[in-house]
């Protein structure tokens, strides 16, 4: 039973981080259809970011979120400006080609500029795990998780409550309607992917002190980002939230219960699974 | 000049070994040309069927898989080994194809991804049958004989001229099928399949032989790769970067073209092994700056383009 | 024997009835006026016979064999093809190669099909546009390509959605003409149409439907004068 409780309790707080990353990309698909493929490699960058704060400037990640968060959000809306805009009248399968070659480009000047050598964030505090209830918990990912939370919050509240979240929802729902209502929906999008990819540097930051870091990292987290967020409905925040800590749970639990070899294949198996009885997924809104 | 540069280009390929005596220069032609092997077979399903696979590595690797371990367990000479692999990543196809093509557009794509990713997993963990993340290894290849004179399995040249060949034939292919009703109705399928459908095309039917057909000609290629290089592992063969790496060429080469994959890999296979050979890592780095320069600017990629500049402005 | 028998058709979307309890059948080598007010099933009869979607109800046979459950390929196999209601030309193909798409549903090699397309097209009047891209025509000459499209396919039965809309006067009489052609080379036709003084004129016999039932079928000239047709048309109070 311990061990169920822990490996829940394992799941739940790297699920929670994963759910972030899902968020990020669910958002940017909601508003303006496109499946950002370079989205991982954002997550990347904030997990490079948190190594160089702390080696270079001795900033503890929790605390160099602060820059690199602005700074991605920057960057996001930068990448659209220049380079997305012009793609997206393209269509669908040319933005997802274009994406999927900024990722490459991205990834790859990561690992001539910074070497593909594993690297680690050790953090002084983090050596030894909180225990509540019998339970190892790693600090770092306790932090990770309750900053998650606080993010997700934040956001929830930001679209639900301010002008611009709600632009940003009618948007998702029909752009030629938001736009008949005065919405800019070309300035929506710059937001929100910058919105999008800020999410996506933030998760990397905090996950960074609870993984290996090496710039392809972004292949796997994206791949782990479409089961989640598939599993959720793309196009849905609640949706990514779900799957995110749901896929968290499955792969801990397959790891402890299964076997650790084929933990990952379960995601995919399952992801698989829904793909072909409810692409919409649990929640989503685009179409199948 | 439509038949000549065809004509010199094939020439060109064939007296190659006998131009250069350099070792670097033959492994990178026969990079180039196994990846115009995976680039035409992608390009059936993706470029002509507008079907875009992100896992085509599925049947590289069973192919790679399927001849070592034949070789390797039951002695069958890896030459027949790639033809069986042939036929087993098409076999395989089947299934995956008919599960897939029930979902459209970035669906299909994520679930191809995903089939690709599960059988590495497979491969990484049954290790009685693929030797897990140790990979098969082959120590000798079978001794052969051409002409009375036994091959030298040591010197890249038999390895150039099967690889060649390969390329040539799976080009023939994609140039028979474009002219073929298959490939008629396979533009049909890629521009409104609802349309096809009510113009008598069976779609599905399309759909699933061309994936059959790209699976065995990457298959193959598989088997060729398992039988030069010797080692396969579930990484070498089943990564993700590889389904991708496809794409790329044939995308910046020029999809639905029968020369634009080739076209493709000559330029970012020996841009990247150049800049790999000086560097060390990072040499995708064009793959991702030509594929974006070549979806905004080039969408018919370099050999659409050239074909425009040519035929002066004509509608392709 | 009818060449299409329709019988109970009834077509449910979720809450939404848009076919209710259909019946007609249509006979060899007739022309088949089918019309309504907007909205009444028209498209969606065509719909359920092509295959594009089931029946939740009801029998659709062809020459005595059942169609429903076929998919849209296998149906116009049989012998059935259409045209859109909003033309869907395949845009960068020439006019022959959209054409030759079809005609490779009964000749596999290329040279044959290329021959049926170029009769087709010059059957519809289109034989001096064949290597023009599919997207420069003019809206009647790309009403005229699917229906060359469609006659590729050399069906028995062929249902044309609307062929006349956004026409000119001189286009309508010269789509007319063609609709009467085409059955007279042996190809029998069921026509939706709003434009209703082509439609009377064309049409052996008019069948009237309104928020997915049948409320008339008969002559032409008959039909027009029931008071339930009128009715539907423009409202209750007529008087």
């Amino acid at each position: 039973m311990e061990t169920f409780i822990q490996s829940v309790v394992s799941g739940v707080l790297t699920g929670s981080l994963y759910a972030m990353i899902g968020v990020g990309l669910t958002v940017v698909f909601g508003v303006m259809r496109i499946i950002n493929l370079a989205h991982g490699d954002l997550v990347m960058l904030g997990m490079y970011g948190a190594f160089w704060g702390l080696t270079l400037w001795r900033l503890d990640p929790f605390v160099s979120i602060l820059l690199w968060v602005p700074l991605l959000f920057l960057g996001g809306m930068l990448i659209y400006r220049f380079l997305l805009k012009a793609i997206i009248p393209g269509g669908e399968l040319n933005t997802l080609l274009y994406t999927a070659g900024l990722s490459l480009l991205i990834a790859n000047l990561a690992l001539f500029v910074w070497s593909g050598d594993y690297r680690t964030i050790k953090l002084p505090y983090a050596l030894s795990p909180m225990r509540p209830f019998g339970i190892a918990v790693p600090v770092p990912l306790a932090l990770a998780f309750g900053l998650a939370i606080l993010i997700t919050a934040g956001l929830s509240l930001f679209l639900a409550r301010t002008d611009l979240g709600r632009a940003i929802r009618a948007t998702s729902q029909n752009p030629e309607a938001a736009a008949l209502m005065g919405v800019n929906v070309d300035r929506i999008s710059m937001v929100t992917f910058g919105l999008g990819s800020a999410l996506a540097g933030a998760a990397g930051v905090l996950l960074a002190p609870s993984l290996y870091l090496y710039p392809t990292v972004g292949e796997i987290l994206i791949v782990k980002c479409f089961v989640i967020v598939v599993l959720g409905g793309l196009g849905s925040v609640v949706g990514a939230i779900s799957g995110g800590v749901l896929l968290g749970v499955v792969e801990s639990l397959g790891a402890v219960y299964v076997s650790v070899a084929y933990k990952d294949t379960i995601g995919f198996a399952l992801f698989m699974l829904v793909l072909l009885f409810r692409p919409s997924g649990l929640f989503g809104v685009g179409k199948s | 000049m439509r038949r000549a540069v065809p004509l010199a280009a094939v020439v060109l390929v064939l007296v190659l070994p006998w131009l250069t005596a350099s070792q670097f220069t033959l492994h990178l032609a026969i990079t180039v040309l196994l990846w115009t092997v995976l680039g035409v077979a992608w390009n059936l399903l993706g470029g002509y069927g507008g079907q875009v696979s992100f896992g085509h590595a599925t049947f590289f690797g069973v192919g790679a898989y399927t001849t070592l371990i034949l070789y390797l367990k039951l002695g069958l000479a890896p030459w027949y080994g790639m033809a069986v692999g042939g036929a087993v990543g098409a076999l395989v196809s089947l299934p995956i194809g008919l599960v897939c093509f029930r979902l459209r557009g970035p669906y299909f794509s994520l679930a191809t991804l995903a089939v690709a990713e599960i059988l590495r997993l497979v491969a990484l963990n049954w290790e009685g049958l693929t030797n897990g993340p140790v990979g098969l290894l082959i120590t000798a290849l079978p001794p052969v004989r051409i002409a009375s004179r036994p091959i030298d399995w040591e010197s890249k040249t038999p390895f150039y001229y099967m690889v060649a060949g390969l390329a040539l034939a799976a080009m023939l292919a994609a140039y028979g099928l474009a002219r073929s009703r298959l490939g008629a109705y396979l533009l049909a399928v890629r521009e409104d399949e609802d349309t096809a459908e009510a113009v008598g095309i069976d779609t599905v039917r399309a759909k699933v032989v061309t994936l059959a057909l790209s699976a065995f000609l990457a298959a193959v290629a598989g088997g060729f790769y398992g039988l030069y290089f010797r080692y396969v592992d579930p990484d070498a063969v089943f990564p993700i970067a590889l389904s991708v790496e496809m794409v790329f060429i044939a995308v910046v080469g020029g999809l639905a073209t029968v020369a634009g994959p080739a076209v493709g890999a000559v330029f970012l296979v020996t841009i990247s092994e150049l800049f790999r050979e000086r560097f060390l890592v990072g040499h995708l780095i064009f793959y991702g700056l030509f594929m974006m320069l070549a979806i905004r600017y080039l969408p018919e990629g370099i050999w659409g383009g050239v074909r425009r500049l040519v035929s002066g402005h004509a509608p392709s | 024997m009818p060449l299409l028998e329709i019988s109970g058709l009834t077509k449910d979307f979720g809450g939404l009835r848009a076919v209710s309890n259909l019946s007609f059948g249509v006979e060899p080598g007739e022309i088949l006026g089918l019309i309504g007010p907007n909205g009444a099933g028209k498209t969606t009869v065509f719909n359920l016979v092509t295959g594009f979607h089931r029946p939740t109800a009801g029998a659709i046979r062809l020459a005595g064999a059942g169609l429903v459950g076929l998919k849209p390929h296998a149906v116009t196999r049989r012998g059935v093809a259409r045209t859109f209601q909003i033309v869907k030309p395949f845009p960068k193909l020439s006019v022959l190669e959209n054409v030759t798409l079809a005609a490779f549903l009964r000749h596999p090699a290329r040279r044959d099909a290329e021959g049926e397309a170029r009769r087709a097209l010059e059957q519809v009047g289109l034989g001096a546009k064949l290597a023009a891209p599919a997207a420069d025509l003019t809206l009647a000459e790309q009403k005229r390509l699917e229906t060359a499209r469609a006659l590729a396919t050399r069906p028995t039965l062929l249902l044309l959605d609307e062929p006349m809309g956004g026409l000119n006067p001189r286009e309508v009489e010269d789509a007319s003409a063609l609709v009467r052609r085409i059955r007279d080379a042996g190809v029998t036709v069921v026509l939706v149409e709003h434009v209703m003084k082509a439609i009377m004129r064309l049409s052996d016999r008019v069948v009237v439907i309104h928020h997915g039932e049948k409320i008339a079928d008969g002559a032409p000239d008959r039909v027009v004068q029931d008071p339930g047709v009128i009715a539907a048309y423009l409202g209750k109070r007529v008087a």
